[in-house]
């Protein structure tokens, strides 16, 4: 069996930087647009900010991006399930309709 | 003599490997699925509460929006800034040891722990206010008004949620600590820095958690 090499590979340095600076101008778009009055907006734009976030934590900080497939799928499968659990468990009390006893 | 002790005579390098492996990447990217396996428990252990919120936050809007705004919005953002900062600093504390800067890695560590425990420091300012404000539910729960017992809800699982992840950052930093010893000691190098890179995972997923915390606890009804 050959032996891969084991150099390790590294991430140039500004793609760390522009990605933090993103992440902080992120975080202060989620403050700023929390304060507008967007009605349902705000948790729709809370989340897609919060998504995107950990999007870039994970491709660049966690090196997702680098890793084989078989972890990328169980990192994925993680949020797969937890997105169930809500789904599923939002659909219980959202469709469930109040019946009242007979007695 | 077996082929692989034969392999570890030759061969330094080959100590570093357990002899199942057939070389030090492939060693690597085992340890990197069993931790995100692990990763895997730990999001579902946060998500079962986050799904406690959610379903709540559904039913009781009004009083989770006027409970989050109890909250400070002003230490959750810096707290956040902190969290997401540190998580770039472990990065590039892998970055270091693996271009065989210890002594950047060290010092990236030690900067990192010191993050983790200043966000620590400003929670536990969090706390003590909402107890002088008599906003912990079964200890010093003291509110009125007609969202006064769903806010309690609220709060219940603001201390979780809140709680458990501090204990998540506590252990963190312990483990930040520890390892800025070892590196400095001269433990890691370009070969060997597989716990650091996990432990650093686990940092990165203790700040994923809070960039869902942050949105659900302190951003809830503020524009109004």
């Amino acid at each position: 069996m050959i032996a891969r090499t084991t150099t390790p590979r590294t991430t140039p340095l500004p793609r760390f930087l522009w990605v933090l600076a993103a992440l902080l101008t992120l975080l202060c778009l989620s403050a700023g647009s929390a304060l507008l009055k967007l009605g349902p907006f705000n948790t729709v734009i809370n989340i897609g900010i919060s998504v995107t976030k950990t999007l870039l934590v994970m491709l660049v900080f966690m090196h997702e991006t680098e890793a084989r497939a078989l972890t990328r799928l169980t990192s994925a499968l993680g949020f797969i399930w937890l997105s169930m659990l809500i789904a599923l468990a939002l659909l219980d009390v959202l469709t469930r309709v109040h019946v009242p006893a007979p007695w | 003599m077996s082929a692989i002790s034969a392999d570890i005579g030759r061969d330094p390098q080959r100590a570093l490997i357990e002899e199942q492996y057939g070389d030090a990447a492939q060693q690597r990217e085992a340890a990197t699925l069993g931790m995100w396996v692990f990763l895997v428990t730990e999001i579902l252990f946060f998500g079962v509460l986050f799904a406690a919120y959610t379903l709540c936050r559904v039913q009781y809007p009004q009083a989770f929006a006027e409970a989050s705004r109890r909250t400070d919005m002003l230490l959750g953002t810096i707290e956040t800034a902190v969290l997401l900062t540190s998580s770039c600093l472990i990065a590039l504390a892998v970055r270091s040891i693996k271009m065989d800067q210890r002594r950047s890695a060290t010092w990236l560590l030690i900067a990192t722990a010191l993050l983790g425990a200043s966000f620590l420091t400003m929670h536990g300012f969090e706390y003590y206010d909402e107890y002088t404000e008599h906003l912990i539910p079964g200890v010093n729960y003291l509110q009125a008004g007609p969202f006064a017992r769903q806010m309690e809800l609220f709060f219940c699982l603001y201390y979780f949620i809140t709680g458990f992840h501090s204990l998540h950052v506590m252990v963190g930093v312990t483990l930040i600590l520890v390892l800025a010893v070892r590196v400095a000691a001269g433990a890691f190098g370009p070969q060997r820095y597989t716990t650091l890179e996990l432990t650093a995972l686990y940092w990165h997923l203790v700040d994923i958690v809070w960039i869902f915390v942050y949105p659900a606890i302190y951003l809830v009804g503020r524009s109004g």
